[in-house]
């Protein structure tokens, strides 16, 4: 293995050091938060609604401006008006479905492909096969607005991983989506982490993170309260399941 | 840095072809929605010159010299190219902003500049397919020359691109649809209609000929009549160099708006 592979191999997927971030009203939603997401792995942010999780991924993508703090995709910058390049590597599920309704559902994938650099045939092409991957080719011509909740959240995923990212953050994608499609997503999900992309998951279904996840953290008043392996967290705080861990962690 | 599998395209590449996508779709948009977009402009625009020109015409007959209904017709293209030019862009970024769609462009690896020349492409080309569309069928009810076309062209341009700006800045500002009806129904319609559209400023008393000379848009006017007519009421050079600095100051404001994130990022 060459020095510049070992390097790309060490290199986490995701650094965040000192990451902090005030809203108005003095709302403290991220306190100097740290988190390593070693590249590859598939891990899982876990944490109470108001807790922060958002507010790093949002930070992650440019949609949210930390008042201080580093943050890095594999080694490169993100944040600021200089972090943009590093977007091409990063895909971004949100947890609010928001989809471009003046547009059929195969366009606003091509769309999406283009504004990430791919050009128009490739975008084409990569659009179809994200349709029939998540069965949604005969929905090609429809606008979102017009597609079932399933669709959209499918749609909404199919979006994320068009441009091919290395990195992918999924804000709570299986929230309100029935227990069929939740396994079609995750086998999908699982696949392509088996392929050699992160996955950044938050999710509040904490059975699903202990199947999924090679590695958690839990976040709390913006800040990270513990992180691990599933298995070695049970141990540490003595509990039989990682909902158990959450509570004693982070509940209220 | 690269995505996995994708062939290797320099950023620049990579953001020009954002841009391409996002003026595209800024230019379907306005062409699907044409029945909302283009033709009652156009149809409104019909009307002033049915209504103004040829009926009360007959009253008037001529301003300055001209033709009453001749020298209405550069006012109302440019009265429809900054009012669609403005109501397209607040519309467009409010509601890309109000649904969450405009995280998609916003999150990609686009820089500030191309999101503004994106999302100001679609208030110029609605703008320019009203101004065409507004000449071409006044030309049915009124025989007019263009006798600067170059002067028209570069007025509807500038014009475009100066009150899609502003359009742009109020919807990124907007927190609601009202902002944007006010500052289109209280601010620019009535800018648009004491812009000397219907009548020559030669006509006013003081203080409000003197007054007119503090409407932005009463120069556009003026740089279009010329345009269309050869003639106006202020010199050309300054019309036009009114109109481009205004454009200008829009522009520069809204990239500054742009670049800080303001309505795109918390």
């Amino acid at each position: 293995m060459s020095a510049d592979a070992r390097a790309a191999e060490s290199t986490p997927a995701l650094r965040c050091r000192g990451v902090h971030k005030r809203f108005p009203h003095d709302v403290i939603a991220l306190d100097g938060l740290d988190l390593e997401v070693p590249a590859g792995s598939f891990f899982g942010l876990l944490g109470p609604n108001g807790a922060g999780k958002t507010t790093l991924i949002r930070s992650v993508v440019g949609l949210n401006e930390p008042d201080a703090g580093e943050i890095a995709v594999f080694g490169h910058n993100a944040l600021g008006p200089g972090g943009a390049p590093t977007r091409r590597i990063v895909g971004y599920a949100p947890q609010e479905i928001a989809l471009d309704k003046f547009v059929q559902v195969q366009q606003l994938l091509e769309l999406h492909g283009r504004y990430f650099g791919l050009e128009r045939r490739d975008a084409r092409d990569r659009a179809a096969e994200m349709l029939e991957q998540f069965d949604l080719t005969n929905k090609a011509r429809a606008y979102a607005n017009r597609l079932s909740g399933g669709m959209r959240r499918r749609l909404l995923l199919a979006r994320a991983l068009l441009h091919r990212p290395r990195l992918v953050i999924l804000d709570e994608p299986t929230a309100g989506v029935d227990i069929e499609l939740r396994q079609d997503l995750w086998s999908y999900i699982r696949r392509l982490h088996a392929d050699g992309t992160t996955i950044l998951l938050t999710t509040h279904y904490l059975d699903e993170a202990d199947e999924l996840c090679e590695q958690v953290a839990f976040i709390r008043d913006g800040r990270i309260a513990a992180e691990g392996e599933p298995d070695q967290l049970r141990e540490r705080f003595g509990a039989p399941r990682l909902e158990d861990v959450y509570l004693q962690l982070v509940g209220r | 840095m690269t995505a996995r599998g994708a062939r290797i395209d320099s950023l620049r590449t990579a953001r020009r072809r954002g841009l391409a996508a996002l003026t595209e779709r800024e230019a379907f948009r306005v062409l699907r929605l044409w029945r909302q977009t283009i033709v009652p402009q156009i149809i409104a625009a019909t009307l002033f010159v049915v209504v103004f020109g040829i009926a009360l015409g007959r009253e008037i007959r001529e301003i300055e010299g001209v033709p009453y209904e001749q020298f209405i017709v550069p006012g109302l293209v440019l009265m429809g190219v900054v009012t669609q030019a403005f109501a397209n862009n607040a519309t467009s970024l409010y509601q890309a902003r109000s649904d969450g769609f405009i995280e998609d462009p916003v999150t990609s690896p686009m820089a500030p500049r191309h999101l503004m020349v994106g999302y100001l492409s679609g208030g110029v080309l609605r703008s320019i397919l009203i101004a065409v569309g507004t000449l071409a069928v006044a030309r049915i009810f009124v025989e007019y020359p263009i006798e600067r076309p170059l002067v028209l062209a570069a007025t509807i341009v500038i014009a475009a691109i100066g009150f899609s700006a502003l359009g742009t800045i109020v919807g990124l500002y907007s927190t609601g649809w009202e902002q944007q009806n006010f500052t289109l129904n209280m601010v620019i319609q009535p800018l648009a209609f004491l812009g000397g559209v219907f009548y020559s400023i030669n006509a006013l008393s003081e203080p409000w000929r003197s007054l007119t000379f503090a409407d932005p848009i009463f120069y556009a006017v003026s740089a279009a009549r010329y345009g269309v007519l050869g003639e106006a009421e202020v010199s050309p050079w300054l019309s036009v160099g009114v109109t481009t600095a205004v454009s200008a100051v829009l522009l520069a404001w809204c990239w500054v708006l742009f670049r800080r994130g303001v309505g795109l990022r918390t």
